[in-house]
């Protein structure tokens, strides 16, 4: 009789880690906005989201939904610097906000996206604003990655959710 | 001054691209906020050069960019595709349509204005890096 054998690909930390380091560098030289520290990656039961949260997908060899979520303070800074010179005076406050909110975050998951299992393109979803604070609870298949990068306009955070054999038991990652 | 139809489901990079566009010296003729709209629009405004954004929602710009070629003149018809995904294979995909560049983003008045002086040579700058055919397969490679 033959076994089917299930070949489990681990790869969150080639696919995250890029994304990580891209938050830094476009916030630090697009935006001139340092940031002064970077947690450990975690595995949290459950994910209490940002009032401020975009979430991506991607598809392709690689399924996973990608969360940016943004401090207010942060984000207003981000909305000030992005939006520099532009006409946007008949545009409702709120609209400008969510709509930087999706660019960047957009931008940098865009940039940094890569495939580690086999170099196919990976493709990602139009940005979607979650609007208000949500938690995210596991199901007993999937896994959460968690990780947040510190500015002194307050935090971003990073998730990724997606079906367990995506991850790795460990990532032991600390150095960006 | 060249007549230019933007496309972009972000409203922030409509007006940044309408801002960046004025100040080179040209004209926004319309905008649209999908790659439908952006087939329609194209048809009635027949715009000098169209910016389409590749991920949007209802339809995105490679598809808007195949319906556009199929029923227009290839020559006449110009597009810069923008995008954040950097992978080849999507921005490759999208010259072999037929798509004149493509700008990765964050965008910038010097990317849009290096994307343009390749497109249009009367409208190249001193100062634009613009990159020939055998640099961006150097680059994609």
């Amino acid at each position: 009789m033959n076994e089917e054998v299930k070949v489990v690909h681990a790869y969150t930390k080639d696919l995250l880690v890029p994304i990580i380091r891209r938050v830094k560098t476009y916030l630090e030289e697009e935006m001139k906005i340092d940031v002064f520290n970077c947690s450990e990656i975690v595995y949290p039961k459950n994910i209490h989201l940002k009032r401020n949260t975009i979430m991506i997908g991607t598809s392709g060899s690689i399924k996973l939904i990608i969360t940016l979520g943004y401090d207010d303070l942060l984000l207003n800074k981000l909305v000030e610097i992005f939006t520099h010179g532009d006409n946007i005076e008949d545009i409702d406050t709120n609209e400008v906000k969510n709509s930087v909110a999706c660019e960047i975050s957009n931008t940098i998951i865009g940039n940094a996206i890569n495939n580690p299992i086999d170099n196919s393109d990976i493709y990602i979803t139009p940005p979607v604003l979650v609007s208000e604070a949500k938690t995210l609870y596991k199901d007993k298949d999937s896994k959460f990655v968690y990780v947040s990068l510190v500015t002194k306009y307050g935090e971003i955070q990073l998730t990724a959710v997606g079906p367990k054999e995506q991850f790795e038991d460990e990532l032991e990652f600390k150095d960006i | 001054m060249l007549k230019v139809l933007i496309v972009d489901d972000s409203l922030v990079i409509r007006a940044k691209m309408k801002g960046f566009l004025t100040k080179l010296g040209h004209s926004v003729i319309g905008e649209a906020k999908d790659g439908k709209e952006a087939v329609t629009m194209n048809e009635k405004l027949q715009p000098d050069l169209i910016t389409m954004d590749i991920s949007m929602p209802v339809m995105n710009g490679v598809d808007a960019l195949k319906q556009i070629v199929e029923t227009c003149n290839i020559n006449h018809t110009n597009i810069i595709m923008i995008t954040a995904n950097g992978q080849d294979g999507i921005v490759k995909d999208a010259l072999k349509i037929g798509a004149k560049g493509y700008i990765l983003k964050p965008i910038s008045e010097e990317k849009l204005q290096d994307s343009i002086g390749k497109i249009f040579p009367q409208y190249y700058s001193e100062e634009c890096d613009v990159l020939d055919e055998n640099e961006l397969d150097d680059m994609l490679s």
